[in-house]
């Protein structure tokens, strides 16, 4: 028989906080990265086409990120508060990026890009505020029950 | 330290919390999980249990109410684990080969049974499932008959007809295993 000393290291991994904030990381930078490549490729006269195999391959990682944060491992309160401040960090210089180049290359592709970046810091800061409000609840709570 | 106040700091993303849950909760699972299977999946069933829980945990809104939440999952893992067992059986039937491995099973399931001392939990393992899981849950776990039904999804009137089917079941058992 398994004792619960066993069971908790059979579980380090999946609470490993590491593994979590790298699983947020890939989804974030992911996202990020191919949004800019995309943006880079639409705005040039003649993109490389090595630019559509970065931006598959940053498409990639976003999906894989998803796809454990929601499927394979848990976030609790404090990895939401962390994983919102990665992707404020990661979106807000972003949004920056695209919209300086929109401003100096103008054209429809350089605005969506700059439009869909805006959108994307927003929901960010959004997620950052409900994750901080949540973990504020949950802190309350604690404290209640004598924690 | 309540399971509520446990609950809390695990979903605050406290490690040592989570530590200490398992440690709480670990045996009443591992006994819950090995009075259903009768056999060594005990084990690998547990950690999908603690696994299945440790996902579900920040999305666990009453905290206060974790005992019936963790059978839950356990139920859901042990019907898995016995639905793929049946699968088994079934094609190994269809296909008039019983495996060594079977028999091997079997003579392990009986020297595990032997070795239980207690009458009450030998005998459990001759109940139908529906039985034996309510007299686990019930007798073995503590719930309330309001978590059973919760755990079972049940009324709780079926919940205490079960419980005395069982009841009655098991004194035959019993009685059985006396006179011979």
């Amino acid at each position: 028989m398994m004792d619960a000393d066993d069971m908790i290291r059979r579980l380090s991994g999946p609470v490993s906080l590491r593994r979590r904030m790298a699983y947020v990381v890939a989804l974030v930078m992911g996202l990020g990265g191919a949004l800019a490549i995309g943006l880079l490729w639409a705005t040039e006269e003649r993109p490389p086409p090595v630019f559509g195999g970065f931006a598959v391959l940053c498409l990639a990682w976003a999906c894989y990120g998803g796809w454990a944060l929601t499927r394979r491992t848990p976030l609790f309160a404090l990895d939401r508060v962390i994983g919102g401040w990665i992707a404020v960090a990661a979106t807000w210089p972003l949004t920056l990026l695209t919209v300086a180049l929109a401003v100096d290359r103008p054209g429809w592709a350089g605005w969506a890009g700059a439009a869909v970046n805006v959108v994307l810091a927003l929901v960010a800061a959004f997620v950052l505020v409900r994750a901080r409000s949540a973990r504020a609840a949950l802190l309350r709570r604690k404290r209640e029950l004598g924690g | 330290m309540t399971d509520e106040l446990l609950v809390v700091r695990c979903q605050l993303g406290e490690r040592e919390a989570l530590a200490e849950l398992v440690r709480a909760w670990h045996d009443p699972v591992w006994t819950y999980v090995r009075r259903m299977l009768d056999h060594g999946d005990a084990d690998d069933v547990a950690q999908e249990v603690w696994l299945a829980v440790v996902r579900g945990l920040p999305r666990l809104r009453e905290p206060g109410r974790f005992a019936p939440w963790l059978f839950t999952i356990a139920r859901r893992a042990v019907t898995n684990r016995l639905r793929e067992e049946y699968g088994r059986q079934e094609t190994t039937t269809a296909s008039g080969q019983v495996t060594e491995h079977a028999d091997e099973q079997v003579v392990e399931d009986r020297a595990e049974v032997m070795a239980d001392r207690a009458a009450l939990v030998a005998g459990l393992s001759g109940l139908p499932l529906a039985e034996r899981e309510i007299l686990v849950l019930f007798y073995l776990e503590d719930l309330s008959i309001e978590d059973c039904a919760q755990i079972c999804a049940i009324p709780v009137g079926t919940v205490k007809s079960r419980l005395s089917r069982a009841r009655r079941l098991l004194r035959e058992q019993l009685g059985e295993r006396g006179t011979r």
